[in-house]
């Protein structure tokens, strides 16, 4: 049996539309969050979970952490249901929302930490060994007196992450965890998961928009469209799929216009030079550099794929999502 | 034992941080001295004006007021979570919060706010209490200091058992916070004055219904040595359980409209 | 003037939206005046006053339907006051005090024309001494109307007023609810104004808070005769007038430091 195994799982939720004129009552419409969603995930894996916004990403994650119970089909974790058993559930999990906060605001964390031992019970040596192992990992020494409101953004995801993991979870949910952090906090955030997943096994799903994150930390990546599972496999595999278009920005001496191209090239003025976007099956790249050559003197070119969040968008559009 | 625990843990850290911002903790609980001075402003000056309601005397008057003012400021110091936070917390999402954790959700929402400035309007209850006693001259026995306690706990249960049907109805996302008032503020509003000078539908909605009387109305009679409404004396310690018996109904309901969360967010 | 007719029609539009909280609001209002009621009919029982039982009726159910006149009820402004967020308004180049006046003026009559309507009905319904009784007579009725439009002049610009004193104080918030209370025990709403001792109702009447709904409603009573009106309607108006300079100074005080000061 996988350490998660979801089957069918589908929510609805019912949505008050505005009133209309002359209607006395607001019509109400269904919307299906999750559409019979089915998927597995084996223990110790580092999953990547995208889409775009409305996708259903969190209601799953509130399905599996129990917050939500599904109008249909079931899951397991760790051969539990997560929302009959929440109680049991919650103890060997942790959640992680970007932008909310389960620490409390006005008091020092280490205060914080010391209440969720005592919510969760957990052994005062498996606490201690915890905490120092953790206080380490996330450097919050300097700070682990100080109120969480006095913290900076990044100190802050770290107590999260720290709270989070405070009663040693097998399974972690993360929700965009990188979410207006600086570049050293994300990589060094990235770092740590890299290290706890490989330390503890601790299995982790991880949702988020920046493609970055999934492709530093993640194996595997399923991607979900209108409640349901369009792509789940290796995030190299997804990109070759959409990874059809590449880019040449290029510069002239003097201000030589560009040649005709052919159709399907799309080009714009970037700065003072300009920026084509193409597809190589149409026009290979050595014939399409050839053509810009005839048009006058290219003092600079540069070749690249193209951006990954481009790729994704395109992903996007293609499944009308 | 360890919820209690945990309770009193809670409270100690949430006291910390309302002290964080001593001038305006300082403020606020002024205000709150100042607003239930004005109402126990109302009684005296009723008193002043009719010397007496029915059967009740100006003492039997401040008792009557002090009882429900204890009662019901108590609940709001350390029942907080349920009587104000608790919309807030299902509007902003922190509910979710509540749901990872292995708790029950009623203790963690308990477990989540405090209101010591509510603490003025304890005082001038007791005051009010302490002032009832001496104009009745009241003749204390080991008894009725019992049966204040119990009537002050299970009115407690009581009135926390009433703010959760606002919690219910944030629960489905129904915003009537004026309605469910009605039943909660002028529950208090009413029973600070004895039953019986209500018309009969309103008594029995505070007997059965929202059993203030009950809980309430019969021990203090009992406590300033009036008839208990026909009722023999034993009757006096048993009606208090109304209390508990409405706070565990509610709690049933409670826990079968968190079945129906439907967080908020995307 | 076109700016202050499109707060009116915003209102109104927000009000027709919140339908649910205005139908709780109307119930609330009248357990309140229920409960209110019984307790003065059974006080009277054992000992009776000069006012009538039917006009201490009429008194509980006009300040219950008009409750919205009284409470400070602009909380987007007041949360404007605590965030600092006022400091934008500060800057624009118009007429503060006028511009928030109207806002008030349309939160005020917007609001509580929409609870009274029902709860009036409602309360004229019930019988004799326990629900609302008709005006002492016709002229009463018209100078009763009149009041009742001075006195919500007087309630905005009260409120104003305290809006500009609170961006003053450090704790908006405890100010804010220490002066909502002072209105309800010094209107008449905790408690009939009518029933306070003699001697304090000679002072207390003359405040502005008494102005609001205590002086219209005795007229509606029959409390103050018709001769009496005039004066009641002066003492009305003067505070009207000292209201609106007060208030009016103050948020031009504001304007000039912050300008000042650059923010």
């Amino acid at each position: 049996m996988a350490f998660i195994e979801a089957e069918g799982l589908t929510k609805t939720f019912t949505v008050r539309k505005k009133r209309e004129k002359g209607r006395l009552l607001r019509e109400k419409t269904r919307v299906k969050a999750l559409d019979s969603l089915n998927f597995t995930i084996e223990k110790g894996e580092l999953v990547g979970y995208i889409g775009p916004n409305g996708a259903g990403k969190s209601t799953t994650v509130k399905l599996l952490s129990g917050i939500l119970t599904p109008d249909g089909g079931t899951a397991r974790v760790n051969g539990l249901v997560p929302w009959e058993q929440r109680r049991q559930h919650v103890k060997r999990i942790g959640v992680v929302f970007g932008q909310r906060s389960q620490l409390w605001w006005d008091v020092p964390i280490l205060d914080s930490f010391d209440l969720l031992r005592d919510i969760y019970q957990v052994p005062e040596a498996d606490y201690r060994r915890r905490l120092s192992e953790l206080t380490e990992a996330l450097r919050l020494e300097e700070f682990l007196r100080t109120p969480l409101r006095l913290l900076s953004l990044g100190q802050r995801m770290r107590a999260e992450l720290c709270g989070s993991l405070l009663h040693g979870p097998e399974l972690l949910f993360l929700d965009e965890p990188t979410i207006g952090l600086d570049a050293v906090s994300k990589l060094a955030l990235r770092d740590f998961l890299k290290q706890e997943n490989a330390r503890h096994g601790t299995t982790v799903l991880l949702t988020t928009h920046d493609m970055e994150d999934i492709a530093a930390l993640c194996s595997r990546v399923m991607v979900l469209g209108h409640g349901r599972k369009l792509f789940d496999g290796a995030l190299p595999d997804l990109l070759q799929r959409y990874d059809t278009r590449r880019i040449i920005t290029l510069r002239y001496d003097g201000d030589a216009a560009l040649p005709d191209l052919p159709a399907g090239c799309a080009c714009a003025e970037e700065g003072e030079g300009y920026r084509i976007d193409y597809s190589p099956d149409q026009i290979p790249t050595a014939k399409l550099i050839a053509l810009l050559q005839g048009a006058g003197n290219i003092r600079e070119l540069t070749a690249q794929p193209q951006n990954i969040d481009h790729l994704i968008a395109a992903m996007y559009r293609e499944m009308d999502l | 034992m360890d919820t209690i625990r945990l309770y009193i843990k809670s409270m100690r850290m949430l006291m910390k941080s309302q002290l964080q911002y001593p001038a305006s903790f300082l403020m606020q609980t002024l205000a709150q001295l100042v607003m239930e001075g004005g109402e126990m402003l109302a009684v005296i000056l009723i008193v002043d004006r009719f010397d007496r309601l029915n059967q009740w005397m100006p003492g039997d008057l401040y008792f009557f007021f002090g009882l429900m003012s204890v009662t019901f400021y108590l609940t709001e110091v350390f029942g907080r979570g349920v009587t104000g936070a608790f919309p807030g917390m299902v509007r902003s999402g922190q509910l979710d919060t509540l749901l990872l954790r292995p708790r029950g959700v009623l203790t963690q929402t308990l477990c989540s706010a405090i209101d010591p400035r509510r603490f003025a309007c304890i005082a001038v209850g007791t005051a009010a209490l302490a002032l009832g006693s001496r104009l009745s001259r009241i003749s204390w026995t080991p008894l009725k200091g019992l049966l204040l306690a119990e009537s002050v706990l299970f009115g407690m249960l009581l009135i926390l058992g009433l703010f959760m049907i606002e919690a219910v109805f944030c629960i489905y996302s129904v915003k009537s916070v004026e309605l469910v008032n009605a039943i909660t503020y002028g529950g208090r509003s009413a029973c600070q004055y004895p039953i019986d000078i209500y018309a009969r539908p309103l008594r029995v909605l505070f007997t059965v219904a929202a059993p203030f009387a009950l809980v309430m109305h019969v021990p203090a009679a009992y406590i300033l040595d009036k008839p208990l409404y026909g009722w023999p004396a034993w009757t006096a310690f048993v009606c208090p359980l109304a209390g508990a018996g409405v706070f565990a109904v509610m709690y049933l309901v409670f826990r079968r409209a968190m079945r129906h969360y439907r967080s908020t967010g995307s | 003037m076109n700016a202050y007719f499109t707060v009116f029609r915003m209102r109104w539009k927000m009000e027709l939206q919140y339908r649910g909280a205005v139908i709780g609001g109307v119930v609330c209002q009248v357990f309140f005046g229920l409960i209110l009621v019984s307790l003065y009919r059974a006080l009277y029982a054992s000992k009776p006053q000069t006012m009538p039982i039917e006009a201490v009726a009429s008194y509980v159910w006009l300040q219950q339907a008009f409750f919205r006149m009284q409470l400070s009820s602009d909380s987007e402004l007041m949360d404007k006051i605590r965030t600092g967020g006022i400091a934008y308004d500060l800057c624009r180049p118009l007429d503060l005090y006028g511009y928030y006046y109207v806002r008030i003026l349309a939160q005020k009559l917007l609001g509580s024309l929409l609870r009274a309507a029902p709860m009036l009905v409602f309360a004229f319904l019930l019988p004799r001494g326990v629900g609302l009784g008709l005006p002492v007579s016709l002229p009463a009725l018209a100078a009763f109307l009149m009041c009742l439009t001075a006195g919500l002049l007087c309630t905005c610009a009260l409120e104003n007023l305290t809006m500009a004193f609170t961006m003053r104080t450090l704790d908006s918030r405890g100010v804010q609810a220490m002066l909502n209370l002072l209105m309800m025990i010094l209107s008449g709403n905790v408690l009939p104004l009518t029933l306070y001792p003699d001697s304090w109702q000679k002072v207390i009447t003359l405040l502005p808070y008494a102005q609001v709904l205590d002086t219209p409603i005795r007229i509606y009573t029959g409390q103050y005769a018709l001769a009496d009106v005039p004066r009641a309607l002066l003492i009305q108006l003067a505070w009207v007038l000292l209201l609106v300079w007060a208030g009016e100074s103050m948020w031009r005080r504001h304007q000039k430091r912050l300008i000042i000061q650059g923010g």
